[in-house]
């Protein structure tokens, strides 16, 4: 069961404190600046563009001292799902220039399959953005402690509460699963070692599909039932501890703007401004 | 507004959903469930959301399917999953139709449960012949693989267990709407012709939907037994 252990690399979730200045910066500002990479991220589809966004959050990383390991050894259980995937659309796919012309730069045809500049440039520009959407992903949650990214969360979505929007239950909601991320994949981990215990093996051949749907069942019952349990645990704990929904509740350290997240803030709208423009120019 | 033990719980369950939801779908070795297609797997990240469905009603499952939606659009590297109309927005359904399927059904009768199989398999057997007018051996298929599944159903309903069924049942329409609405969205905006879809409906959409309906009776059933032993009302 070599599998199981994979299930630690989850590394979503995982809190590093070091104390960074990315460490220190306010939880809206940090949310806010790293959406705006995610947009610049998903806006941009050129080679410049996604390098810009790619660069920048390569940079965060290195401030916030993280190792990079930790970001990408994750990824390495993806790698073969994202080759196979990435040649696949290489030869299918046929994109349309970033103008939305067909502008294909012929490489070489055979029959149906052909590869071009451009399929090529959207292949690059995919991974770029997966590997930049990893990078934002573990800036957001190994920089911030969850109670400060609810927080943070919270008082964003606060003028959203007007309009009837639950914007404290919508935070608590998302903390909730970032949370239990981490104790889920170990929990996992557990629920495998112990079934490969009690003989219940990898899946098999692909034919065999009931065997493999029920050693499926096997981990996703036990799963499940130990995520009802402990739902029902902290539903319970909330009630004992009279917890009352987000109205008219305070709390003990009231988030303020520095300069430092003027500067985050008005980097990442750099950015973003410069996708917008090179979009706008066209380059490659 | 004082939320009560029920709305506490909502927000937990959904929460706890979110966090299976994105484990299934970042762990590639966990998330899939192999089988004989030329694809070789089929997700299992969708039955989060019908299971929240079922459980805690439809507003959980449509949260949980935002999730799933929104996890399936960032780990994308297929131009059709980064459009937002093809990732994130047919997924909001998964939830809803599961839970509209399952609160239909709880109520039936046997007898009205038989009458539903059996329509149920006529109009399946009825595309199958369709499908066979084209492709021979594919309309065979379809149609002993929805007469086993019918056959299998009709059992349960013969012993009574009818929550079986309808779970099933439930699982399965929650799978379909996901491969029916992703796969629709996806033709509709020209990603990709037709064909292509049909094709990964087949070799995607059955084997999910068919793991979907097992997984999704064989969870609900369990949970239901613990919270009876524990003296809930679920």
């Amino acid at each position: 069961m070599a599998n199981a252990a994979l299930l630690r690399h989850v590394a979503i979730g995982r809190y590093l404190p070091t104390g960074s200045p990315v460490h220190r910066l306010d939880p809206r500002a940090k949310l806010l600046s790293l959406a705006l990479l995610v947009v610049a991220s998903s806006i941009g589809v050129t080679y410049s563009t996604s390098a810009i966004v790619f660069i920048v959050l390569l940079g965060a990383m290195i401030v916030s001292r993280m190792p990079l390991g930790y970001t990408f050894g994750y990824i390495m259980p993806f790698l073969p799902v994202i080759a196979i995937a990435s040649c696949f659309q290489l030869l299918f796919a046929h994109p349309s220039g970033a103008d939305g012309s067909d502008a294909e730069r012929l490489i070489a045809s055979f029959g149906s399959i052909v590869i071009t500049w451009d399929g090529i440039r959207l292949v690059v520009v995919s991974l770029i953005r997966f590997a930049s959407l990893l990078l934002v992903i573990s800036l957001l949650t190994g920089t911030t402690t969850v109670s400060a990214l609810t927080h943070g969360a919270e008082r964003l979505l606060h003028p959203l509460t007007r309009l009837g929007l639950p914007g404290h239950e919508i935070a608590l909601m998302a903390a909730i699963a970032l949370r239990f991320l981490p104790i889920l994949g170990e929990e996992m981990e557990a629920i495998m070692l112990a079934q490969a215990s009690r003989g219940v093996g990898e899946q098999t051949s692909r034919w065999r599909i009931l065997a493999n749907a029920r050693h499926m069942a096997a981990l996703v019952v036990p799963l499940f039932a130990d995520v009802y349990r402990r739902s029902e645990e902290m539903a319970i704990a909330m009630l004992a501890r009279c917890y009352s929904g987000g109205r008219g509740r305070t709390s003990l350290s009231e988030l303020r703007y520095r300069p430092a997240d003027a500067v985050a803030l008005g980097g990442a709208l750099l950015v973003t401004g410069m996708v917008v423009l090179l979009r706008r120019l066209s380059l490659p | 507004v004082l939320p009560s033990e029920r709305g506490i719980r909502r927000v937990v369950v959904a929460g706890l959903l979110l966090a299976i939801t994105l484990l299934l779908a970042f762990t590639p070795q966990v998330g899939f469930i192999a089988v004989p297609t030329p694809a070789g797997s089929a997700t299992i990240a969708h039955i989060p959301a019908i299971i929240g469905a079922i459980l805690e009603g439809p507003l959980v499952g449509l949260i949980v399917g935002l999730g799933f939606g929104f996890a399936s659009w960032s780990r994308a590297t297929i131009p059709a999953f980064r459009d937002p109309l093809v990732a994130i927005i047919p997924r909001l359904f998964i939830g809803p139709v599961a839970w509209w399927v399952f609160a239909v059904l709880r109520r039936a009768r046997v007898g009205t449960l038989t009458g539903m199989l059996a329509v149920l398999l006529a109009l399946l057997l009825a595309f199958s012949y369709q499908v066979a007018g084209q492709t021979l051996w594919l309309g065979i298929l379809i149609g002993v693989v929805a007469t086993a599944a019918i056959a299998f159903l009709f059992v349960w309903v013969r012993r009574e267990e009818t929550i079986i069924v309808s779970l099933s049942v439930a699982g399965a329409a929650g799978s379909l709407t996901n491969t029916a609405l992703v796969l629709s969205a996806a033709t509709l905006l020209k990603y990709w012709p037709a064909d292509v879809s049909w094709g990964i409906a087949i070799t995607h959409g059955i084997p999910e939907m068919l793991v979907s309906a097992v997984i999704t009776a064989a969870v609900v059933a369990a949970i239901r037994q613990l919270g009876a032993r524990r003296g809930s009302r679920l």
